[in-house]
């Protein structure tokens, strides 16, 4: 039975990954939470004195770090804290739900830390945050509050913490 | 992904976040978010393509000064594999 469902989740992410259309289905019909009201906050200085951190769901870690619960089907809500400044070879992604080979081969299409260097060095910020914050995505069921009342505000007091003055987050 | 980008808004860090799935954004609605019809996997665009990358992530961080709407879904015309980045 188990050998069956595993065979099944097998298929469904072949599926997703090769048919992108499917997946664009479930989001038309999956029930999303639906917020109430949008917090807002200004950027306080011009961008080029603003210190930028990352955040993403592509589902990237460093080789060194336990990589995310891909068996569970409500997925992982725990995060990674990954160095800015990080060497691409440390960095895998772990994540069945899409197709990660471009982001294999170049890390800047699911996460452009080295696009934010380039800026920092051109004068076009005022610099990069000492972390990267990584999740997985793709979560659901009783996972959607373990991220909403624990792993999301902790990963925002932790941007504060380090200085971070404004977020630029990737899917997956 | 919103639910994230709205708890760090919320403690006071402004946000922008790339978004591949318009209708999904719609319902989360997080603060600022920047629309690429591209494929999963893909949201600063394809691999190596440095132009194309920095064109996306400049957009989006320009929104953060630029946008003064809640809610605002930005949608630049990068077609997919059709746009040339200069």
């Amino acid at each position: 039975m188990r050998r069956l469902k595993e065979l099944g989740n097998a298929l469904m992410v072949g599926l997703y990954r090769h048919l992108p259309w499917l997946a664009e289905r479930w989001a038309r019909h999956h029930r999303f939470v639906e917020t109430e009201g949008i917090p807002w906050a200004p950027l306080k200085k011009p961008l080029r004195e603003a210190v930028i951190a990352l955040v993403t769901t592509a589902g990237v870690h460093m080789e060194t770090q336990p990589p995310f619960d891909m068996d569970d089907p409500g997925g992982d809500p725990s995060f990674r804290v990954i160095p800015s400044d990080v060497k691409e070879e440390e960095v895998v992604i772990t994540h069945k739900y899409y197709d990660h080979s471009a982001a294999d081969k170049d890390l800047n299409v699911v996460l452009p830390l080295y696009r934010l260097k380039e800026f920092e060095a051109e004068g076009m910020i005022g610099g990069i945050a000492p972390f990267v914050y990584s999740f997985m995505g793709h979560i659901d069921g009783p996972h959607v509050a373990t991220l909403v009342e624990k792993t999301a505000p902790e990963v925002a007091r932790r941007l504060k913490r380090d200085g971070a003055e404004a977020v630029f987050l990737t899917p997956a | 992904m919103g639910l994230l980008q709205r708890a760090i808004e919320a403690i006071g860090i402004p946000t922008i976040g790339i978004t591949l799935k318009k209708e999904v954004t719609k319902k989360v609605k997080p603060p600022r978010a920047l629309y690429l019809h591209y494929p999963f996997g893909h949201p600063l665009g394809e691999a190596f393509a440095v132009k194309q990358q920095r064109t996306i992530l400049l957009e989006a961080l320009g929104a953060l000064e630029t946008v003064k709407e809640p809610g605002t879904i930005l949608e630049p015309s990068y077609r997919w594999r059709r746009h040339r980045f200069e």
